[in-house]
């Protein structure tokens, strides 16, 4: 780390690893979607096919 | 996981910034000033940091639409730049951002003689499964510009049905960020699937996730590159 970098880093408290864990994220956990909804992306995507078709699997706890 | 209070602020400036950006897109190029005039005290650095991770998209209304960008932004998005080189260590997405971002000052500074680095490698994303794929494309999407080549855009090219699959997942999941990012690929990339039904999915990706302005920045750009916006 250079010195101007320190100085910045103890002035603001943003520091180099915030800014790459910005840069650098872990996905998300997912949150599935439930059948109404997607009778609900029927109406608004019209030909949306793929995206109509069954859910994929869910990973098995345990 | 709990953010630190840095990591929120940095996380709120972001998103500011990421609504100005939407606001220069949705008015053409004329709201003026996406970028803060200043970059002194904790303020300022806190305005850099959140450049700097917005990465290229933050100068996205000039690439897009064609207007002459604010010298002043001009000057802000290369303080970013310069402050906020990559270290040697860091992630493979991190050192693509600031490459995107060096090659958009080019582009928009002429005065930024620094010759072009060389690419960082993607062997990481010629090796990833397409869940993976799309999560590292997704956050990598300013570099899903128009007319623009590198090699990241190129293994995406290679790769449109696994980028299809992968914003399947995403809605399903509900990861609004990661479908914009990977939809807006996915407007560039021939042999996509037609049954993908990717313009009303953006659509619907939008109206769920849009209260993330980084998602809408994502749609946007998908918008403009379909209706033959170039850089």
């Amino acid at each position: 780390m250079r010195p101007d970098e320190k100085v910045t880093e103890e002035l603001t408290g943003i520091q180099s690893t915030d800014i790459e864990a910005a840069l650098d994220p872990a996905e998300t956990d997912g949150v599935y979607r439930d059948s109404r909804e997607c009778a609900a992306l029927a109406i608004v995507a019209g030909g949306g096919a793929a995206l109509l078709s069954p859910p994929t699997p869910r990973p098995k706890k345990g | 996981m709990e953010q630190s209070g840095t990591s929120t602020r940095l996380q709120a400036a972001v998103q500011d910034l990421a609504s100005g950006v939407v606001s220069a897109l949705r008015g053409g190029g004329h709201t003026r000033a996406v970028l803060p005039a200043w970059t002194d005290g904790e303020a300022g650095d806190l305005a850099l940091a959140a450049v700097r991770v917005l990465g290229a998209d933050a100068m996205l209304p000039s690439l897009l639409l064609g207007v002459p960008p604010d010298p002043a932004e001009v000057a802000v998005f290369r303080k970013a730049v310069e402050a906020h080189p990559p270290r040697a260590d860091a992630a493979p997405t991190v050192r693509w951002s600031h490459w995107g971002m060096a090659r958009t000052l080019r582009r928009i500074d002429p005065s930024f003689s620094s010759g072009p680095p060389d690419e960082p490698g993607t062997g990481w994303l010629d090796e990833a499964g397409w869940q993976s794929l799309t999560h590292q494309l997704a956050v990598l999407a300013p570099l899903a510009l128009p007319g623009e080549d590198c090699a990241v855009s190129r293994a995406a090219v290679r790769r449109p049905v696994d980028v299809a699959r992968g914003f399947v997942r995403a809605v399903r999941r509900r990861d609004w960020r990661q479908a914009a990012g990977a939809g807006r690929w996915l407007t560039l990339l021939p042999g996509v699937p037609g049954t993908l039904g990717l313009e009303s999915g953006l659509d619907f990706v939008e109206l769920m996730g849009g209260q993330d302005p980084q998602v809408v920045l994502h749609v946007q750009a998908a918008r403009l590159t379909r209706t033959g916006a170039r850089v």
